[in-house]
């Protein structure tokens, strides 16, 4: 047994990102989201029994309401904090930490564990309910299907990594995750116009706003704007989750 | 070990771990109150009552408390912080949890991974056989009993060959057997020269694997060194030794007589003798079987397990 043939704290990476997919994989709440991410393809064959293609309707009622609203938060919550939060609750973390491993590097694994599950979901759920019954709708469906998987995507990003920091500084990311998704862009939001600039919602419809014309409410910001205030978000919360994770301590015992 | 308070034992020219007036405090609570001391290689036992603040002082060691006030050292650096320091540390924390839905084999080849072992999947396989765990190693960590947890955990912790291992009560939930077998790998490994750090409430355990103690009683170190050379320290405590002689209550007269000899008591066929110098006793003991004419079969120091020290100390 010997420890001298060693690679780089980078060569971790793959192994982490293998163990996290193993921790959230084996949850239930994953079989749930599976069940949940279902829904918009199922909303899509229901639409086609009935013969409708209507692009407006089927983006507003399906892909707004169900992908956007539900499905794509409460995803990139459960992924994005329970990549941390399952390691902190059990007290797995020492593991990881008590290894010759940057902090950077187990942040990264794990916003990308986070990040992938998130967006194979979401995306998946999105490109199938759009095959299904916007692309007999020709061009406008296919830009609105676009439009959805670009949002899919800024809002998996965004959420998942913000979700992840967050539960590095408080053991009810979970709570707080789906009280800002709801309360804050969803109530919020409403009232105050401003909020657009701080709602992670309003990134991914801007992104989607530059492949298809959403109706006047749904896009407050431009796909420009969306995009820069998205990699400020993943930036941001990248560096304070760092930051947090070289500072950890265990917690407070006098034995 | 080197310590401030009180300095016994043997002198070590490079410490592997060394503390200087470190303390942790949470808010107004003390953890841990100016602790020094030194460690070479070879086992420590690591011994307190509950909130002590033994696991406070391993956190600190293994880098995950930073120091209030004092220094730690591990190989000559601060591990808190610093996450290469990890590559010659090895830690088995107290809380159970390892990951369930792994296997035995795959936990501990994580671990090698983790340490950027390249040999990972032999250093693992080496690592389960020197804990014991082979019949159970393809099998999920969650079917494990507790011992064979605790056992998964040290493979895990010594896979890389860390020069410092640090373990906060590793022995919990092992058999007999099992405690053994891990109380022999301990002394194994600190004979080819690795630091080893445990905290046990179990004071047997500490007692088998070596003489080496640190006590700490109410976040500060009571005593540190040989438990038996901290014991003949206390001079203030008068010793206990059993006697068992051809002729028990004749040996029993003579001895009250010795002004050596504080207590003298007939019990379970043997003389029980308390003397505050163990030393001269053992001279006085010979003069007084003469004097008496009778055959000694047995002398024993009753008190000098690591228990009877360590009680003296928490209540001094």
């Amino acid at each position: 047994m010997t420890g001298s043939s060693r690679t780089g704290s980078l060569a971790a990476f793959p192994d982490i990102v293998w163990l996290t997919f193993r921790q959230q994989l084996g949850r239930r709440r994953t079989v749930l989201l599976v069940l949940l991410a279902a829904l918009p393809p199922l909303l899509a064959l229901i639409y086609r029994a009935f013969g409708q293609v209507d692009v407006r309707s089927f983006t507003d009622n399906v892909f707004d309401l169900v992908s956007l609203t539900i499905v794509l938060p409460l995803a990139t919550v459960l992924f994005g904090s329970g990549a941390f939060g399952a390691e902190n609750d059990e007290g797995t973390i020492v593991y990881l930490l008590a290894k010759p491993i940057s902090r950077w590097v187990i942040v990264s694994a794990k916003a990308f564990s986070a990040v992938s599950l998130s967006l194979v979901l979401t995306v998946a759920s999105v490109l199938v309910a759009g095959v299904i019954e916007l692309l007999p709708a020709g061009a406008d469906g296919a830009s609105a299907t676009e439009a959805y998987v670009a949002a899919m995507v800024v809002g998996s990003l965004c959420y998942s990594i913000l979700f992840l920091a967050l539960s590095l500084f408080t053991r009810r990311a979970l709570v707080i995750g789906i009280g800002y998704s709801l309360v804050w862009e969803g109530a919020l939001s409403s009232l105050l116009p401003g909020i657009a600039n701080l709602s992670v919602r309003q990134y991914a419809l801007g992104a989607a706003d530059g492949f298809f014309q959403l109706h006047e409410q749904a896009a407050r910001l431009s796909p420009t704007t969306a995009l820069t205030l998205s990699a400020i978000l993943i930036v941001v919360a990248f560096g304070l989750a760092t930051w947090r994770l070289m500072r950890f301590e265990m917690s407070g015992s006098t034995d | 070990m080197t310590a401030q308070t009180p300095p016994v034992g043997d002198q070590v020219a490079a410490p592997a771990i060394e503390l200087a007036h470190a303390a942790r405090w949470y808010g107004n609570v003390v953890a841990v109150n100016d602790v020094s001391f030194s460690l070479g290689a070879g086992v420590t036992g690591l011994l307190g009552p509950n909130g002590a603040g033994k696991t406070t002082l391993l956190h600190m060691l293994a880098g995950f408390l930073a120091p209030s006030a004092g220094i730690v050292h591990v190989l000559g650096r601060s591990p808190n912080r610093d996450p290469s320091v990890y590559r010659q540390i090895g830690l088995v924390p107290e809380r159970e949890s390892v990951y369930a839905f792994l296997t035995g084999y795959e936990y501990v080849r994580l671990n090698a991974r983790l340490q950027g072992m390249r040999n990972a999947d032999s250093a693992a396989r080496a690592a389960i056989a020197r804990v014991g765990l082979e019949d159970a190693a393809d099998r999920a960590i969650g079917t494990y009993s507790k011992g064979m947890r605790q056992r998964a955990k040290v493979a895990g912790a010594l896979v890389h060959d860390p020069q410092v291992l640090l373990l906060d009560e590793p022995f919990n939930g092992m058999d007999p057997r099992q405690r053994l077998a891990m109380m022999d790998l301990l002394v194994e490994m600190a004979g080819a020269g690795r630091t080893i750090l445990f905290s046990s409430h179990i004071l047997e355990e500490v007692e088998r694997i070596g003489t080496e103690i640190l006590v700490l009683v109410a976040g500060r170190l009571a005593a540190s060194g040989d438990f038996r050379a901290i014991r003949a320290l206390m001079t203030d405590r008068p010793h206990t030794i059993t006697i068992r002689s051809s002729d028990d209550r004749r040996l029993a007269t003579t001895l009250m007589a010795d002004p050596a000899v504080f207590a003298v008591e007939l019990k379970d066929n043997a003389v029980s003798v308390q003397t505050a110098h163990l030393s001269a006793f053992r001279r006085i003991i010979a003069g007084a079987s003469r004097t008496a004419g009778v055959r000694l079969t047995e002398v024993v120091p009753a008190d000098e397990s690591l228990e009877s020290v360590f009680d003296y100390l928490v209540r001094r």
